[in-house]
């Protein structure tokens, strides 16, 4: 129902978050679904011509050190990595070491630690942005002011660059237009245009980020090749004098 | 002091289950409105929503409704539109989310914007049709989408025409 109203309002990039918060030893980080199971024919975006994109996303909720392990192989099938640090030894670890591409804020309590300069500038630098999300705001009363709170200490610290405003929509009435959530940005304390940015080019260099963190060095992709199936066919079905080249 | 300015907020209410939208009226949605500006924005925002606001326009059949707000506060009695999630009419609430499509000086540029919008809708329906009739259909709501003097509109799923007076 969720990925029938996405793209009725807007939105041509969707990802389906899997919150991960390991308690106990040695607990198994879950497999996203695939999307084809969720959802038969993508619904086509409201004034484009393309399907909607739906992406797998996981967060790892960290209250310690070792739970986030970085080139971890259950980490590959998802497209993008969030990490929420509950510390803030761990914040300052996550936004200098850790490779993610997303860092989640809390925003269901007070935040137990404050904002500083130095770490925040470390993860602009590299490319690393800082997740409000909107969806606990519209539930309840408390929520609403502990998520306005988090939102504009973050702001005070780094200015309104690196940020996406996201919704943790668990349902279909939970989401809301593109310019509805840029005007929300307005209430959390950006900018007319970081407010916008924060909807639509930050969103698309986080994506960007994550295609480019599974390469090696940002050049070489890999996947599994069925080149070698194709080949065989066109050798058989070309005549003997246009042998295509192999590449 | 030559004209006083005011924005018009296009705006599209979105419900799981089509049948509640025609039990909308605009006294709900203004008092949806109302109540929501004034739980985010407090007395303040109670006070400016008094000022010069109400419910221009309201299409059940589609759930599109035009706002009028200032100009000079516009965006902070915007801002409290996301947090609408539900609206009370005739004693029952109707779980909904209010999307803005566009923000017009006037609202003649924001009639314009929904016929265009309609139009593109009606683009869209068209591969979805099971009939030759049904398409016929469309195909002369498609053409026949105009800004008149009396301002006519075409539905999108009913396919009348409705006629509204400014």
């Amino acid at each position: 129902m969720l990925k029938m109203f996405a793209p009725a309002v807007g939105f041509s990039t969707v990802a389906i978050n899997y919150v991960f918060e390991p308690k106990a030893k040695k607990q198994e980080v879950p497999s996203p679904m695939p999307i084809t199971e969720l959802i038969g024919k993508l619904p086509m975006v409201q004034g484009h011509s393309c399907p909607i994109r739906v992406l797998n996303r996981l967060t790892v909720v960290m209250s310690e050190a070792s739970h986030f392990r970085p080139n971890a192989s259950e980490y590959r099938p998802f497209d993008l990595l969030a990490v929420q640090p509950t510390t803030e030894k761990l914040f300052h670890a996550a936004c200098m070491l850790c490779d993610v591409d997303i860092i989640c804020i809390l925003v269901t309590e007070r935040l137990p630690f404050f904002f500083k300069r130095a770490p925040i500038n470390g993860s602009i630098d590299r490319g690393v942005v800082f997740e409000v999300s909107y969806a606990s705001a519209l539930r309840d009363i408390t929520m609403r002011r502990y998520t306005i709170t988090n939102a504009v200490c973050l702001m005070e610290s780094c200015k309104g660059k690196n940020v996406i405003l996201s919704s943790a929509a668990e349902k279909a009435l939970e989401l809301r237009g593109p310019y509805d959530i840029v005007n929300l940005g307005l209430l959390f304390g950006l900018s007319d245009t970081d407010s916008k940015e924060a909807v639509t080019s930050t969103c698309r260099a986080v994506l960007l980020h994550a295609e480019a963190r599974k390469t090696a060095s940002g050049i070489v992709y890999t996947m599994k090749s069925q080149q070698e199936v194709l080949r065989d066919t066109a050798d058989s079905e070309a005549p003997a004098a246009k042998r295509p080249k192999s590449t | 002091m030559v004209r006083v300015k005011s924005r018009y907020l296009l705006c599209e209410i979105n419900v799981s289950d089509r049948s509640n939208l025609l039990k909308l009226d605009d006294r709900a949605v203004a008092g949806a409105v109302r109540a929501a500006v004034a739980r985010i924005h407090g007395d303040y925002g109670a006070a400016l929503c008094s000022v010069r606001f109400c419910v221009k326009y309201l299409n059940a059949h589609t759930g599109t409704v035009f706002l009028r707000f200032p100009k000079g506060c516009y965006k902070l009695l915007w801002s409290a539109l996301p947090f609408i999630t539900s609206i009370e009419s005739r004693g029952q609430i109707i779980p909904c989310f209010f999307n803005c499509l566009h923000v017009g000086g006037t609202m003649r540029t924001c009639q314009k914007f929904l016929i265009r919008y309609n139009t593109q809708q009606l683009h869209q329906m068209l591969p979805k049709c099971k009939n030759e009739e049904e398409k016929r259909q469309i195909r002369e709501a498609i053409l026949s989408c105009t800004l008149t003097g009396r301002n006519d509109e075409t539905f999108e799923d009913e396919l009348m025409s409705e006629e509204d007076g400014e």
